[in-house]
């Protein structure tokens, strides 16, 4: 029996797709029942998006969608079809984390590191659409990312100075390790 | 030869201390926050197949038949796996106290809604999961027990008909004369409390792949384990296979905070490998799974406790009664969290006596299991708000009570009535910096206007204990016969002076691996990025436990200098040989091997090393040529518990105080927080800011405590929380952000004088936000004492004043 998709052989319903991961454009057979972060994990190999509740709540398995954070676990990969998407593995590069990285490694926003990436990509959002956020717009970008080791404190810090660093960058010119 | 372990920093051998005691970065964090650390479910293994569970619908039933045919026939089913097999070819789990346990599967009967039932192993997990719809179990339902005082009677519907009871233990623990205590007090409060479930709840939940090998009759389990060498030991007493053919691979972990598990999870998987032939079978436990039938429960705790006093505040006895309801089976650990209050049972006072009646029984729900902070924090909450009755009926300040109290700081090490000894402490200097930071007569003086507004304003202050580097001496009362908790490094350092150091656990969130490297590079003179960490499997690694009981950070920093010094030894030797010098003669600073006053006379520890790898011919013939060297760690100074459990236990006491401010929404009963204060004496600190991060998270576990967190259950035992919609998790705007200071007194009896901080916080925030919501309910003559205190539970208690509001 085939194990080309993450729910086992293809079946009679499965359906090609074409999406662009991280620049990266694939085509690929899915079962419709098959999440996307069951596929982006599954038959991409791309693991960082994580999996911490698998009904929508806690955020670990935020992806962007065309620049825009969704759920891995209540989006299925055949509503992908046709689009762009960028996951932890699509920012920075090796040698260099990107700004938002590298600040939550700065202000130790992170403990077990479970649920980073996808606070890395709701920071990801929150930053385009606000680039000098108020503590209070940051915490209501994060409402919907649990973290249970760090209390918050830190992720505040390591936001706002995300916020500085790519609000720098975008005055000098440089753009961030990322591929979209 | 080597002075032994420094008990200070200033005895590293370095001029200058670079790394530890600093706001160093982790070593862990660019892996992490790229993504790329391999937790269990990024593992795959060829040919690997998936397991899923099926659990049980009902709180209590006998399973009356399962066809499993059905399920057999699903194309991609390798393996199916039920109660049968387990009793078949495995013994019942561990439990605590021991003799109480059940199959990994349940046979014959089901005993809580969640418990495993089937389980079947199949190419992925979609079809894995369709396969378990196809099983066909028939139930006959049993009176449901979810009362824990129901579960005392007699007569009760028993969980274990063979044990003829449900009482697991009952037993009254008395230190010292509390009779006379109570006979002779001037004042004294009584008070019921209720704490309900609640639990660790890591990010990431539970998983294993497992594999058998049919031919050498070994097993491999790699997985989020916490303690992998202790669940090796588990897992081969259910599995009746000797120990050393069992490998424990731990993987990187989300998060663990006691409440990861593991046991039936593993044994599962591997039945399934073993009936698929020997082919890999993961399992990767769903939230659903978790929040129902997990490690994610503990202390369902039933109190009524006494506090004795003089009418000038001196507090002269604690009773204190608790009935903990451990759930379905006592597998999880969940006694150990009774009897770890011993460990700090009169908190930060000077009470010279005590009692416990202490009561254990069995009802259908999920086996508690451990949880940060391991059964104090319910217990501090108990005691600290009959210190704050007591000052209110007494007519004094919640500080001032407690000032007069506090073990005094020239009297350390003490000794508490339940017989544990405290390190080192100053309990004034937390509690005066905290009423400093906080501007405390202000806080009083803005709280008497709000009172005078009607508003529901109240201010909690507590002072507390955190026991910190475990022994298990401290759970003797339960049944547990261990003293000492070995924890071992190797270190090695290769030709170009880059030092490995070899551990027996994986990441989890703490940032060991960070205080590892922080530690080499200063002893050796080299940088961080010099040092790698490298996790050993169960059978690789020298004895170790891993994180658990705010132990890790000292136990492991006692077995890097255990090391550090003992391959110092050889490093020296090798030296003076080479050198033409008496050992003696040479000691290192800054990564050279030197004879003091003497200039140019040194060799750098590279170079040594580089030597012993490459040129024996140059080495002392009896000298092996092994740059490298392994230390084992264990507490010093552990004593075996008499029969009312007194010794000589957690080596470390921490001490923290909070202060917290609420107000109560009169109309809703919403708590909201809106000042925190902390002050934290953990001795010296390694990492601040890994400090920082264990007190912050432990604050939002508090806060999740007090407020949001419980695990409901109906009147037939089934669970009512088994998403993140019912049960809460603290959100970014639930943390407050508290403003900290630090007190440091180092702890005489440790490596660098540090003391154990992972669970500080949990011990404290609790306490401090229901002492708070005490506070702002008392004029109001109202008191909440049951947890969390949710806006549901405080409107009700408020309309019993007001019911027409």
């Amino acid at each position: 029996m085939s194990q080309t998709t993450a729910a086992g052989g293809p079946s009679a319903a499965a359906r090609h797709i074409r999406v662009t991961v991280n620049g990266v454009a694939h085509e690929a057979l899915v079962e419709p029942r098959t999440t996307l972060a069951d596929f982006l994990r599954g038959d991409l190999g791309l693991g960082g998006t994580h999996l911490g509740c698998e009904h929508g709540v806690c955020g670990a398995c935020t992806v962007l969608l065309e620049g825009r954070t969704v759920r891995g676990c209540l989006m299925l990969a055949v509503q992908a079809d046709g689009r762009s998407l960028t996951t932890i593995e699509g920012l920075g590069r090796e040698g260099a984390l990107h700004p938002i990285q590298q600040a939550f490694v700065e202000e130790h926003g992170l403990q077990c590191g479970f649920c980073t990436p996808g606070f890395v990509m709701s920071v990801h959002e929150l930053l385009e659409l606000h680039p000098d956020p108020s503590d209070e717009e940051i915490r209501e970008h994060l409402g919907g990312n649990l973290c249970r080791c760090t209390g918050y404190k830190a992720i505040l810090r390591s936001v706002r100075l995300a916020a500085r660093r790519l609000r720098e960058a975008r005055t000098s010119g440089t753009m961030p390790p990322e591929r979209a | 030869m080597s002075k032994g372990i420094p008990r200070s920093i200033a005895e590293l051998p370095t001029s200058k201390v670079r790394y530890v005691g600093e706001r160093v970065p982790r070593i862990e964090d660019p892996m992490l926050v790229s993504g790329r650390a391999e937790f269990i479910d990024n593992a795959a293994l060829p040919g690997m197949l998936h397991c899923a569970i099926l659990r049980s619908p009902l709180a209590h039933a006998r399973i009356l038949r399962i066809d499993t045919r059905r399920t057999e026939a699903h194309p991609g089913v390798f393996a199916v796996v039920t109660g049968e097999d387990a009793r078949a070819t495995t013994a019942p789990l561990a439990t605590i106290p021991d003799g109480w346990g059940v199959h990994c599967l349940a046979v014959g009967k089901v005993r809580f809604v969640g418990e495993p039932v089937a389980a079947v192993a199949a190419t992925s997990r979609y079809v894995a999961e369709d396969a378990l719809e196809l099983l066909d179990v028939e139930y006959e339902p049993l009176p449901p027990l979810v009362d824990a005082f129901e579960a005392c009677q007699p007569g009760a519907p028993l969980l274990l008909e063979d044990k003829g009871t449900n009482v697991v233990l009952h037993r009254k623990f008395t230190w010292g004369d509390v009779e006379r205590a109570f006979r002779e007090a001037e004042h004294s409060v009584t008070e019921k409390f209720r704490w309900n479930r609640l639990g660790a709840n890591p990010m990431e939940t539970f998983g294993v792949i497992a594999q058998w090998d049919p031919v050498e009759g070994t097993l491999t389990c790699r997985g989020s384990y916490q303690t992998q060498g202790y669940m090796a030991l588990g897992v081969s007493a259910v599995l009746q296979i000797p120990a050393h053919k069992i490998r424990m691979i731990s993987h990187p972990h989300g998060g663990s905070f006691g409440g990861k598990g593991g046991t039936r999870g593993t044994c599962i998987a591997a039945m399934l490998s073993r009936k698929a032939g020997g082919r890999p079978v993961k399992w990767i436990e769903d939230r659903m799974e978790y929040l129902i039938g997990g490690a994610g429960q503990a202390w369902d705790r039933h109190y009524e406790a006494s506090l004795a006093c003089k009418r000038d505040g001196t507090l002269t006895g604690l009773r204190v009664t608790l009935l903990d309801d451990l759930g379905g089976t006592p597998e999880g650990a969940g006694a150990i969290s009774a009897a770890k209050p011993l460990t700090s049972f009169t908190g930060c006072y000077t009470i010279p006596v005590a009692e416990y009646d202490l009561t254990l029984v069995l009802t259908n729900k999920l086996p508690t299991g451990p949880y940060r902070g391991m059964g104090p924090p319910p217990h501090n909450w108990v005691l600290e708000h009959l210190v704050d009755r007591a000052a209110r009926e007494l007519g004094l300040d919640p500080a001032e009570i407690r000032r007069r109290n506090f073990i005094p700081k020239d009297r350390f090490p003490y000794e508490i009535p339940t017989g544990n000894e405290y390190d080192s402490g100053d309990y004034a200097a937390a509690l005066d910096r905290v009423l400093e930071m906080s501007h405390y007569r202000r806080l009083r003086e803005e709280q008497a206007k709000a009172r005078a507004e009607g508003r529901l304003v109240g201010l909690g202050l507590v002072s507390t204990i955190e026991p910190g580097v475990f022994d298990w001496n401290a759970y003797a009362i339960v049944g547990v016969p261990m003293i000492g908790v070995p924890e071992g490094v190797s270190i090695s350092i290769d030709l170009f002076g880059k030092i490995v150091a070899k551990v027996g656990f994986s990441l989890e969130g703490q940032g060991q691996y960070t205080v590892a490297a922080q530690v080499l590079a200063d002893y050796f003179g080299v940088e961080m990025g010099d040092v790698r960490v490298v996790p050993q499997d169960s059978l690789a690694a020298p004895p170790h436990f891993g994180p658990g009981g705010s132990r890790l950070g000292v136990a492991l920093t006692g077995a890097l200098l255990g090391a550090a010094e003992r391959l110092k030894v050889k490093l020296v030797r090798a030296a003076a040989h080479l050198m033409r010098c008496e050992p003696a003669a040479l000691e290192l600073k800054d990564g050279k091997l030197q004879i003091p006053g003497v200039p140019g006379a040194e060799m750098p520890v590279a170079q040594v090393a580089a030597v012993m790898l490459t040129r024996s011919d140059l080495l002392p013939p009896d000298l092996e040529p092994s740059p490298e060297a392994t230390y084992v760690w264990t507490a010093p100074g552990r004593t075996p518990a008499d029969e009312n459990g007194r010794a000589k236990s957690y080596l470390t006491a921490a001490n923290a105080c909070h202060l917290v401010r609420v107000e109560i929404d009169r109309e809703t009963g919403e708590v909201k927080i809106d000042g925190y204060w902390i002050a934290d004496d953990c001795g010296v600190r390694l990492n601040p800011a890994n400090v920082e991060g264990m007190i912050q998270g432990g604050v939002a576990q508090g806060v999740g405590a007090a407020l949001l967190e419980e695990y409901a259950y109906d009147e037939q035992g089934q669970a009512l929380t088994s998403t993140f919609m019912d049960y809460l998790i603290p959100t970014i705007s639930d943390v407050p952000q508290p403003e900290t200071a630090a007190i440091v007194t180092p702890s005489p009896f440790t490596p660098l004088g540090a003391k154990g901080v992972g669970e500080g916080a949990m011990h404290t925030t609790p306490a401090a936000v229901m002492c708070a919501i005490n506070d702002a309910l008392a004029p109001l003559g109202l008191r909440a004492t049951e947890t969390p205190a949710s806006p549901q539970r405080l409107w009700k208690l408020l309309r019993t004043v007001s019911p027409n509001r």
